[in-house]
């Protein structure tokens, strides 16, 4: 059984990388072991929660059900990478500005699930919202805080478009 | 998890030799996020996986074909399935059954044929494709076979692929003019496995006084260890003008001859009372609708 590491290549954040992967490894291993990126964590280690929530070719996934060797090729980004220059985007700022989290152990999957969610319905009714992110839990109750901000992320988004 | 082999093969004609040799431990992977449990729980402990990932694009393809018949590749993600026109032109009972089908990060990654042979009863399309009248094609060494799905499932995750037998595509014919609707209950949240999922498509003629139901297909899931027509339920409403007593009658019929089995969800006896209520108003959403 040749069950040895693998060398990938990818996009990570904006940069080529390589990495030596163990076949076994999911994605949020990798980041996490390999280029020391811990916001994406896992958490339910079930998909349901949204904690690991990563981007691969521009799509998000369930980072602790992908496995790290498929990312060879891909590109890849995380909550790490700065949005708007070095500053924060809409998205960032309207969580801040709702304070739509408490302990922030499941924001960064929050964060990419939503600029997912504007991207593809810049105005999105609540019940979009919901549906949208119904894959993202929030343990410490912020779920009408959440709304709240992708409401304003979406006002803010239009408003410098 | 347990390290393993993995090979990225680059047809499904590899991909499906590389499975023949009859050994349980090596094992296809097609979106992965079923497998990725099972392999975190230690229930699968593959010795190689076979990612599917590699092969033909063409298998990850939807199109319409004559009569609105849709062929839907094996390898189309749950996402593209929800986001295509064709799909919510020809079958849009399958695109609202998408819209809560686990989450949006599962769909992007899972795939139609992954879903349909992992053969978790509690999965959501194969009550409705079922329901439709789909069939499934599939790639062996020997060429492959077209079956009608219903036939694809034996027990609780178990179907009759054989090894090195991989689905290649599935084949719905058109919803319209027949009227479909797909509830499911979840007991818990909204987005939770369900406890019972009831599958209605009609074929109806339309009166003034209401619909005469010509020929009815009644599926349901997550309650029976696999999915299961209700052939009686369908019968009390063959030829029957819809109203109250004719949707008890097929409520009780669904009731009596499903052999429900209880599991985290719910009891089965629970689940027997579901199946009465949910199977009458799965019929009444389906007549509700108009996009025939």
């Amino acid at each position: 059984m040749n069950t040895v590491q693998r060398t990938i290549r990818f996009t990570l954040n904006g940069e080529a990388v390589s990495a030596d992967v163990p076949p076994h490894w999911n994605l949020v291993e990798l980041l996490q072991n390999r280029f020391a990126l811990f916001g994406a964590r896992e958490s339910c280690g079930q998909g349901l929660c949204g904690c690991c929530t990563v981007l691969v070719n521009g799509t998000a996934v369930t980072g602790c059900l992908y496995l790290a060797a498929l990312v060879d090729g891909a590109e890849v980004v995380t909550i790490e990478r700065a949005a708007d220059g070095d500053g924060l985007d809409a998205v960032q700022k309207a969580f801040i500005e709702c304070g739509a989290f408490q302990c922030g152990f499941c924001t960064p999957g929050f964060i990419l699930m939503t600029r997912q969610l504007l991207d593809e319905k810049p105005d999105p009714t609540e019940d979009e919202i919901r549906h949208y992110l119904s894959g993202n839990l929030c343990r410490c109750g912020a779920y009408p805080e959440i709304i709240e901000a992708v409401r304003r992320a979406a006002r803010m988004r239009k408003s410098t478009s | 998890m347990a390290p393993f082999e993995l090979l990225e093969p680059r047809t499904l004609r590899e991909a499906a030799a590389l499975l023949a040799s009859g050994d349980a431990t090596v094992r296809p992977f097609a979106g992965g996020t079923a497998v990725m449990l099972m392999m975190k729980m230690g229930v699968l402990r593959p010795t190689r996986l076979v990612s599917l990932r590699a092969i033909e694009k063409r298998y990850s393809g939807i199109e319409a074909g004559a009569g609105g018949t849709l062929r839907i590749g094996a390898m189309a993600t749950l996402s593209t399935l929800e986001r295509s026109p064709v799909v919510r032109k020809e079958a849009p009972v399958i695109t609202r059954t998408l819209r809560t089908l686990s989450n949006v990060r599962v769909r992007n990654v899972a795939t139609v044929g992954g879903h349909l042979a992992h053969a978790d009863p509690h999965m959501d399309l194969p009550p409705v494709l079922i329901a439709l009248g789909a069939t499934i094609s599939t790639v062996d060494a020997k060429g492959g076979r077209t079956i009608p799905l219903e036939q694809l499932y034996s027990g609780y995750l178990e179907t009759t692929l054989g090894r090195g037998e991989l689905i290649s595509e599935v084949t719905v014919p058109r919803q319209a003019p027949r009227r479909a609707a797909y509830l499911k209950c979840t007991t818990r949240s909204v987005d939770d496995w369900p406890a019972l999922g009831v599958a209605v498509v009609l074929d109806t003629a339309s009166e003034n006084e209401g619909a005469v139901v010509r020929d009815a297909r009644i599926v349901i899931s997550a309650a029976t260890d696999t999915p299961k027509r209700l052939g009686a339920a369908e019968s009390a409403l063959r030829g029957a003008r819809v109203d109250d007593s004719v949707l008890r009658r097929a409520g009780d019929a669904a009731a009596s001859e499903a052999a429900v089995i209880g599991d985290e969800h719910g009891s089965a006896a629970y689940k027997r009372e579901l199946l009465r209520v949910y199977v009458v108003r799965a019929v009444r959403a389906a007549l509700a609708r108009n996009e025939g």
